[in-house]
């Protein structure tokens, strides 16, 4: 199987499959964080739409040989960031937890994309979902990146534009407050 | 790990991330660009560099070559010269490196480190103006070491910016796209890094070997060159999102 960097060389290319293919993998993930940090999946795909064009007029400033989803989830966080000030300048919120129930990310066929798979404890998702939503915006794109989209520090880190240890500070503190909040929940105990 | 709670919290975590996200659909515009998809030519950061390097050095012999050598050249302590004129242009091509090269397997600038080395170049070439002077007595100009004379004598200094615009807009141009995130930073850097090249060029240009004047005016070339790149970076954002609702990383 072709890599994301052997994809984007041959989508530089002129290779509108080896597009259509990189947009296939890394879209989801790319809405899936985005979902995370609007609390909206309509939002989210518009977002992810923006991104991708984005990332089609500067694909020139591809490097081959190199990842290009870090440049990518960059991309879509800076249209997020963009956003969010755009939506503050016209008074509108982004994030509508602290205001209602955030919107159901929904797969393909209907069912709810948030529905925990066998193993995890629904309920406890759920929770982790709402206490996600109410961490402070830089811990929760921590936490979402590194803990949900399976980023390392370092590719958090320069994704958000933060130092490796800002990332992993807010990582920890949103660990620590879910954790918290999951504990209430789970009658378990924090150390 | 071993605590119940957090496992059970690293599979909730786990279950989120893993949620079925479908594909998106590319939308109308992106469709449109697509249908006429023709290959581009991609960033090749080193040749970028060599190619900047090269122009950014002639351009700084031009304006030296336009502005004058200084009258005190040959006179000066060799080694002080020589010394100060290679840590002008080390941090020029070094700072320059570490923003136009991106780390092995990256596509994006080292913002971060590249800005940290600039603030390390400019104090020490504020440093080492301030504490390591050198003069050619009877050809270089010293005065009185008081606030006025180094404000009165600091007409060099816009020389120096003009040594440092040719780099600062090649980088930019040749970063165009790379950097969504940490703009500030990289601005910053290269800034630092032209004002470097604007320091090399007053390195050669001006007689002045005052303490005050070779510290604070021509190593403080490199942080006004700094400031006056992040600012230039961030009118640009602004204007960008005056027009599209964007802002700025």
């Amino acid at each position: 199987m072709a890599t994301e960097a052997e994809l984007m060389a041959r989508y530089c290319d002129g290779d509108a499959s080896a597009f259509r293919e990189l947009h296939a993998r890394v879209a989801p993930r790319i809405v899936g964080y985005l979902a995370r940090m609007s609390g909206d999946r309509a939002l989210a795909e518009d977002l992810a739409q923006q991104t991708f064009l984005k990332v089609h007029r500067a694909r020139s400033a591809y490097v081959r040989g190199a990842d290009p989803v870090p440049w990518m989830f960059a991309i879509a966080h800076r249209t997020f960031l963009d956003e969010v000030r755009r939506r503050k300048r016209s008074r509108v919120e982004v994030a509508k937890s602290e205001h209602g129930v955030p919107e159901q990310p929904a797969a393909i066929d209907g069912a709810p994309a948030d529905a925990a798979p066998a193993g995890a404890d629904p309920e406890l998702v759920q929770a982790a979902l709402a206490a996600l939503d109410q961490l402070p915006p830089a811990q929760r794109e921590a936490v979402i990146l590194t803990k949900l989209s399976g980023k390392s520090i370092a590719e958090a880190a320069a994704i958000t534009g933060a130092s490796p240890g800002a990332v992993k500070l807010r990582a920890h503190r949103g660990y620590l407050a879910l954790r918290k909040a999951l504990a209430a929940l789970a009658g378990g105990s924090t150390p | 790990m071993s605590d119940p709670l957090d496992q059970k919290l690293e599979e909730s975590l786990g279950a989120l991330g893993a949620s079925p996200d479908a594909t998106p659909a590319l939308g109308p515009e992106l469709e449109r660009e697509m249908a006429e998809l023709a290959p581009v030519k991609t960033r090749v950061p080193a040749r970028q560099l060599a190619g900047i390097l090269a122009l950014s050095l002639l351009y700084a012999t031009g304006v030296v070559a336009l502005i004058g050598l200084r009258r005190d050249l040959v006179a000066m302590p060799r080694w002080h010269f020589v010394s100060f004129a290679a840590l002008w242009l080390v941090s020029f091509v070094a700072i320059g490196w570490l923003v136009l090269v991106p780390a092995r397997g990256q596509m994006m600038p080292r913002a971060r480190l590249s800005a940290v080395v600039a603030g390390c170049a400019g104090v020490l070439l504020i440093g080492g103006g301030l504490l390591l002077p050198r003069s050619a007595p009877g050809l270089s100009t010293v005065y009185r070491p008081t606030v006025s004379e180094v404000i009165v004598h600091a007409g060099c200094f816009p020389w120096g910016l003009l040594g440092s615009v040719l780099p600062m807009l090649l980088a930019t141009m040749a970063l165009r796209g790379s950097v969504p995130v940490g703009s500030r930073l990289t601005a910053a850097a290269l800034g630092a890094s032209g004002g470097a090249l604007g320091g090399l060029v007053l390195q050669f240009h001006c007689p002045i070997t005052e303490r005050f004047h070779v510290g604070l005016v021509h190593g403080g070339l490199v942080i006004v060159a700094a400031l006056v790149a992040v600012l230039a970076a961030q009118a640009g954002a602004s204007n960008r999102g005056a027009r599209t609702g964007g802002g700025q990383g």
